[in-house]
């Protein structure tokens, strides 16, 4: 009985921790070529109309926003950069929380959060937990040229493309760097 | 010299102030956000020999990042009594955007097609309010750290009906403009939330050409403009000709006056 009970406190544990634990739990997002409080506060309610945002604090000076993400619903990295497009801007930077739970970084720098793929390109063979920042750093999330020099030092296959065939489907991967 | 003058005091103020592409007399080559709505009313006229306006009421509407529309409506008593002359249709391509941290070049394409009814007399064509024609144009736009330049071409038809044609006047045919323009964030040099307001400051050099016999004038445009809770623009400028013989010609020294409100994020 005490057994069962414990067991039964381990898994409502487990279950509880699973659910509330978000992924990615806030955001730096710099855009580039805002030149006015006009286009940052379009910035700003392009951004709102995404339901997994739940604040954003504007530094309007550095053409910085500070996204704290809702705890319970899943963060799409690629619907912030098409908010911004939107607005008529463009990511400068991208320097996101991502919450890993020991998770494992294969001997490629990739790993598995929350159904998303990434890959480090600056580290790998290692386990990750607790709040780690890291830099998204795929196409249209830094500068064009910042980019190009990315691509010509790392060499990664799957960088160019933002995607690769994992468990042998096509799928989108992010690249970070810590 | 005064207008030498006028460019340092820009050159100069360039280096320690954000740039603006909020201009008064031209279009830049950024859109408007997508699934945002603007309305704007704009007042333009002159003083001699005696007052006349124009009201353009205009709405914009940006679909997509790339694409935005313009609707304007003209009414003015240029010809005795207020009445409406026409109305306007302006579209707005945005193909090529270049972002870098520091800078940006930005390219569009735009065409507008518009209708009125006033009486011509000038080879001069001006399809927001006078002329009946068609427009097609590019922009470009750059902006290099706290710089930013416009540059904007076009080639004006007119489709006039010769009933509407003064005797022994000229007639309107084609025309091709340009425009070279520059905008400066005054106020605030610092900033702390949306509500504080901005002052900008802008100067444009706006001309027109008859390609048939080169006729030409050119006008220099300086403006101020206020953007309160970062949604309502409030813009006034003057635009005098420096140069030209181009007779009869439109929108010769005239103020323009203009309020716009924004809707950012509204369509679905």
């Amino acid at each position: 009985m005490k057994t069962i009970h414990s067991l039964i406190l381990f898994f409502s544990l487990f279950a509880a921790g699973s659910v509330s634990a978000q992924q990615i739990s806030s955001a730096e997002l710099q855009v580039t070529g805002l030149t006015c409080s006009m286009c940052s506060q379009a910035t700003e309610k392009s951004l709102r109309t995404l339901d997994f945002i739940e604040t954003i604090t504007p530094d309007l000076n550095r053409n910085i926003f500070v996204i704290e993400f809702k705890k319970d619903k899943g963060v799409n990295i690629d619907q912030i950069r098409n908010k911004v497009e939107d607005a008529g801007f463009s990511v400068g930077n991208l320097a996101a929380v991502f919450n890993f739970n020991n998770a494992k970084i294969d001997e490629n720098g990739q790993t598995i959060l929350g159904g998303t793929v990434y890959k480090f390109l600056n580290t790998k063979s290692r386990v990750l937990n607790g709040p780690v920042k890291a830099n998204v750093v795929d196409r249209d999330f830094i500068a064009g040229s910042v980019f190009k020099k990315t691509a010509a030092q790392y060499k990664t296959e799957t960088y160019a493309a933002g995607k690769g065939t994992v468990n042998g489907k096509s799928t989108r991967i992010y690249h970070l760097t810590i | 010299m005064k207008f030498f003058k006028v460019l340092t005091v820009l050159a100069l103020m360039a280096g320690t102030v954000k740039s603006q592409e909020l201009y008064v007399f031209s279009e830049p080559a950024s859109n408007m956000p997508s699934k945002s709505i603007g309305v704007r009313l704009t007042s333009e006229g002159f003083f001699q020999p005696q007052f006349a306006n124009r009201f353009i009421p205009e709405l914009m509407v940006g679909f997509n990042k790339n694409l935005m529309v313009h609707v304007q409506g003209f009414a003015s008593d240029m010809d005795g009594r207020y009445r409406v002359e026409g109305g306007s249709l302006y579209a707005k391509y945005r193909f090529l955007s270049m972002d870098e941290a520091q800078s940006h070049f930005r390219a569009a394409a735009f065409a507008r097609l518009s209708s009125s009814n006033r009486p011509t007399y000038t080879e001069d064509i001006n399809l927001e309010g006078d002329n009946s024609g068609a427009q097609a144009g590019l922009v470009f736009t750059q902006l290099l750290h706290k710089l930013a330049l416009s540059g904007t071409l076009s080639y004006t038809k007119s489709f006039e009906n010769t009933g509407k044609q003064q005797h022994h006047m000229p007639a309107p045919d084609q025309i091709l403009g340009y425009s070279l323009s520059s905008g400066y964030l005054l106020l605030p040099f610092v900033y702390k939330n949306y509500n504080q307001p901005n002052f900008n400051l802008y100067f444009e050099v706006l001309g027109k050409t008859n390609p048939e016999n080169g006729r030409s004038y050119m006008d220099l445009a300086p403006a101020v403009q206020v953007i309160i809770n970062s949604r309502t623009r409030i813009d006034l400028g003057y635009r005098f000709e420096v140069a030209g013989n181009l007779p009869g010609r439109y929108n010769k020294n005239m103020y323009l006056a203009r309020v716009e409100f924004n809707f950012f994020s509204v369509l679905k």
